[in-house]
C-alpha cells in the first residue's frame, strides 16, 4: 500500500467519524442527553487523529507545506476548528458546544471530499513559504473566531432561558454562562494575534508580489473587516471590561454577518483569492 | 419465608419513630438479640430518620412474626394499640417489593433522594459483619442494590433538585459553572438563607459575608461559616464584591434597587451576578432582572422550578416502579429455584448411594478387569445416572422458577422416595 492510498484512507475514516460525531452531537441536542455529546467528543477526537495523519501524509506526498492541494487546504480548515475545539475541552467541559462546532467541521470535510485529489490550491505565482504561513495562521485565527462566536450564540440561548426563570432540560444541557464567556475570551485572546500574524504574512507577500490593487480585493476587505471586529471585541473585553451578554451578542452577530458577507463575496465577485 | 416488619413516616408519627429508634439503639448487640428469637434464621436491621425496619428470613410460623413484632413494640414502649396501628408486616413477595422500593428511594419522604441507598448498604454491611445474613438475605440485598442502581441510571428520578435551596445551587452552577471562589452575600440572617448558604458552601463556594440589621444574629451566623459581618450600611460596597446574593430580610421596601445595581455594575467589572430573593415582601427590585448579566430569582420562581422537578420525578417514578417489578420477578424466580435445590441435592445423593451399592456388589468381577476397562465401566455407570437424572432435575428447576415449586418438589420426593 503506497503513501497516497494511506492518505486517502485516513481522510475517508476521518470523514466518516466526522459524520458520526456530528450526528451524535445533533442527536444529543434532540434527546437532551449529555452522555451522547460526550461520546461524540471522543469520536471527534478520533477524527482529529485521522485528519492529522491525513495531513502528515499530504505533506510527505506533495511537499504540501508550500503548495497544499485544495482538498488538503479544506482538511486543514476542518483540522484547525476541530483542534481548537478539542483543546478547549481540556479547559472547560463544555461538550455540547460541539453541536454548533461539528457541523462546520463536517462542512469543511464534505467540501474537501468534493475536491479532486492532486489539484493544487494555489496558482504557480502564489506558491511560497510566506503564503503557507499566511494560509495556516489565517485559518487557525478564523477557526478560533468561529468557536468564540458559537460560544457567544450559546450564551445568548442560555441567558434567555435563565432570564425567563426556566431551568428546562435545554438549560441543563447547555454549559454554564461563565464557561461560555470564558471560551469566548480564550478564543479572542488567542485568535486575534494568530490572525494578525497571518494577515501580516499575507500583506508582506502581497506587497512584494502584487505591488498594487490588492487592497481593494473583496476577500481582503472581508478578512480585514473580520480582523477589525475581532480587535474591537478584544479591546472592549480587555480595556473596557465588557463581559457576558454584550460580548456574546456582538460576537454572535458579527459572526453571522461575516458568514453572510463571505458567502456573497465568494459567489458574486471574482477576487485575487478565488482559490478559497 | 421473608418477613419485613417495621414502621415509617407514613404509619407512625415522629414521636413514635423516635421511641422505637432509641429503644432499639439501646439494645445490646441488637442483631444477636434478633437472631436469638424463635424461628429467625437471618436478619437485617435498618433504621433511618424516617423508618425502623427489620428484614428477616424466618420459619413459616406465627411465632417468628409475633416475636419480631413484640421486639419492636417492647423496645419502643408501644402499647398494643399503638403497635397495631404503626407496625406493618410484609411477607415474601410483598416484603421483597418493599425493600426494593425503599432502596430505590420510591418509599422515601422525598422521592428520589439519594441518601437512602447508602443507609440500606450500611445496614447490610453491619449485618454481614456480624454474620447475621445468609443465602436468602444476601441475595435479596444484592438484588435490591441492583434495582436501586437501575432506577438511578435508567430514570431521571434523582436528577433534578426538589428543594428550594438545592434549586438555587443548581441555578448558581448554571450561571457560574464551578462555584469555587465565589463570594456569597447573605442579606438578613433568616433560616432559609442560612440553609441555601450552607448548600452553596457545600458545593464549593468561597467566602460568606453576612449583612444584617441585628449584629448579634449576623455574628452568630457568620461564625458558623467563618464569614465576615457587615452592617446594612456597607451593603453597596459588599454588593461590588459578591457573586451570589441571598436576601431574606423583613424590610418593608426594596433593599437592593435597580439603580443601585446599575450604579455598581461598572465597578463590578460587569461580572455575572446571581440574586436570590426569598423575602416576602420582596427585598430586591424585580427591575434588576432587566439588567445585563444579572439573574434574579424570587421564592416563587424557585418554587416553580421545584414543582416542575417534582412532576418530573413523579413521571419517572412510573418507570422506576416497572424496573422494581422486573427485579422482583428475577428475585422471586431465583427464590423458587432455591426451594427445589434441597430436593435436587437429595436426588443426586440417592443416585450416588445406589451406584456405590451396585458397584460394591459387582466388585467381584470388576476387579478382574484391567484398569482401562474398569474406568470404562465407571464412566458408563456415571453417564447413565446423569442422563437419567437430567430430565427430572431440569424439570424441577424450570417448573420451580415459573410456578410455585411446592407441588413438583413434593411429587419428586414421593416419586423417588427421598424422605424414606
Amino acid at each position: 500500500m503506497n503513501l497516497i492510498n494511506l492518505e486517502l484512507i485516513s481522510f475517508k475514516i476521518a470523514l466518516v467519524l466526522c459524520v458520526v460525531s456530528t450526528a451524535g452531537y445533533l442527536l444529543s441536542l434532540l434527546v437532551k442527553k449529555i452522555k451522547l455529546a460526550k461520546i461524540s467528543t471522543w469520536i471527534l477526537s478520533a477524527a482529529f487523529v485521522f485528519l492529522t495523519v491525513n495531513l502528515l501524509f499530504a505533506v510527505i506526498n506533495f511537499s504540501g507545506l508550500i503548495n497544499p492541494g485544495s482538498r488538503d487546504f479544506l482538511s486543514l480548515c476542518a483540522w484547525s476548528v476541530c483542534g481548537a475545539y478539542l483543546a478547549l475541552q481540556f479547559k472547560t467541559k463544555t461538550r455540547i458546544l460541539g453541536v454548533f462546532i461539528s457541523p462546520f467541521i463536517l462542512l469543511f470535510m464534505i467540501a474537501a471530499a468534493g475536491e479532486a485529489s492532486g489539484k493544487y490550491l494555489l496558482p504557480q505565482n502564489l506558491q511560497s513559504r510566506l503564503t503557507a504561513v499566511h494560509l495556516f495562521l489565517t485559518i487557525v485565527g478564523e477557526a478560533l473566531f468561529i468557536i468564540a462566536s458559537c460560544a457567544g450564540l450559546m450564551f445568548v440561548m442560555q441567558n434567555s432561558l435563565l432570564k425567563n426563570k426556566k431551568l428546562s432540560r435545554m438549560s441543563r444541557l447547555l454549559p454554564s454562562l461563565n464557561d461560555l464567556d470564558r471560551i469566548n475570551h480564550i478564543c479572542l485572546l488567542w485568535g486575534f494575534p494568530v490572525l494578525s500574524v497571518g494577515i501580516i504574512a499575507g500583506t508582506v507577500f502581497a506587497g512584494f508580489s502584487w505591488k498594487a490593487g490588492w487592497l481593494t480585493d473583496p476577500k481582503i476587505i472581508w478578512t480585514f473587516a473580520g480582523w477589525i471586529i475581532y480587535g474591537f471585541l478584544l479591546h472592549q473585553r480587555l480595556a473596557i471590561g465588557w463581559k457576558g451578554y454584550r460580548m456574546a451578542v456582538i460576537s454572535g452577530a458579527a459572526f453571522i454577518l461575516l458568514l453572510l458577507s463571505y458567502g456573497s463575496v465568494r459567489f458574486c465577485f471574482s477576487t485575487l483569492h478565488n482559490f478559497i | 419465608m421473608i418477613l419485613l416488619i417495621g414502621l415509617n413516616h407514613k404509619t407512625a408519627p415522629i414521636a413514635v419513630r423516635e421511641k422505637v429508634f432509641s429503644g432499639c439503639q439501646e439494645e445490646n448487640d441488637l442483631l444477636s438479640s434478633l437472631l436469638s428469637l424463635t424461628g429467625v434464621g437471618e436478619v437485617l436491621y435498618l433504621s433511618t430518620c424516617n423508618r425502623v425496619e427489620i428484614i428477616a428470613s424466618v420459619e413459616e410460623s406465627e411465632d417468628a412474626v409475633q416475636s419480631l413484632s413484640d421486639f419492636l413494640a417492647r423496645n419502643g414502649g408501644l402499647t398494643p394499640v399503638e403497635a397495631a396501628s404503626c407496625i406493618y408486616k410484609y411477607y415474601d413477595k410483598e416484603a421483597v417489593r418493599h425493600i426494593f422500593r425503599v432502596a430505590a428511594s420510591l418509599d422515601s419522604l422525598v422521592m428520589g433522594e439519594t441518601q437512602i441507598l447508602g443507609q440500606v448498604k450500611d445496614a447490610y454491611r453491619q449485618a454481614l459483619a456480624q454474620h447475621a445474613t445468609g443465602v436468602v438475605l444476601n441475595r435479596l440485598m444484592h438484588c435490591s442494590f441492583r434495582a436501586a442502581k437501575r432506577v438511578r441510571s435508567e430514570t431521571a428520578i434523582a436528577v433534578n433538585p426538589v428543594s428550594v435551596s438545592f434549586a438555587a445551587v443548581e441555578l448558581a452552577k448554571k450561571i457560574f459553572g464551578s462555584l469555587a471562589g465565589k463570594k456569597i452575600l447573605l442579606i438578613g440572617a433568616g433560616e432559609m438563607a442560612e440553609l441555601t448558604g450552607t448548600h452553596l458552601i457545600g458545593n464549593g463556594a468561597g467566602e460568606i459575608i453576612v449583612a444584617n440589621r441585628s449584629m448579634p444574629q449576623a455574628i452568630a451566623l457568620a461564625e458558623k461559616f467563618h464569614g465576615e459581618v457587615v452592617s446594612l450600611d456597607a451593603l453597596d460596597a459588599k454588593l461590588i464584591e459578591a457573586d451570589i446574593v441571598i436576601s431574606s430580610t423583613s424590610a418593608p421596601a426594596y433593599i437592593v434597587t435597580a439603580d443601585l445595581i446599575r450604579k455598581i455594575h461598572h465597578q463590578r467589572k460587569n461580572r455575572l451576578l446571581f440574586l436570590i430573593d426569598i423575602a416576602v415582601p420582596r427585598d430586591i427590585d424585580p427591575a434588576v432582572s432587566l439588567l445585563e448579566n444579572v439573574y434574579l430569582y424570587n421564592i416563587d420562581n424557585l418554587q416553580d422550578i421545584v414543582d416542575e422537578n417534582m412532576n418530573v420525578r413523579k413521571k419517572e417514578a412510573i418507570k422506576a416502579e416497572m424496573i422494581v417489578e422486573e427485579e422482583i420477578t428475577r428475585y422471586v424466580s431465583w427464590q423458587k429455584e432455591q426451594e427445589s435445590v434441597p430436593t435436587i441435592v437429595s436426588l443426586r445423593n440417592k443416585a450416588e448411594e445406589i451406584v456405590l451399592a451396585e458397584m460394591d456388589k459387582a466388585a467381584g468381577w470388576i476387579k478382574n478387569l484391567d484398569k482401562e476397562e474398569q474406568e470404562k465401566v465407571d464412566n458408563l455407570v456415571n453417564s447413565i445416572v446423569n442422563k437419567l437424572l437430567h430430565t427430572p432435575v431440569a424439570a424441577l428447576k424450570e417448573e420451580s422458577s415459573e410456578f410455585s415449586s411446592k407441588d413438583i418438589v413434593a411429587t419428586a420426593r414421593r416419586l423417588f422416595r427421598l424422605d424414606d
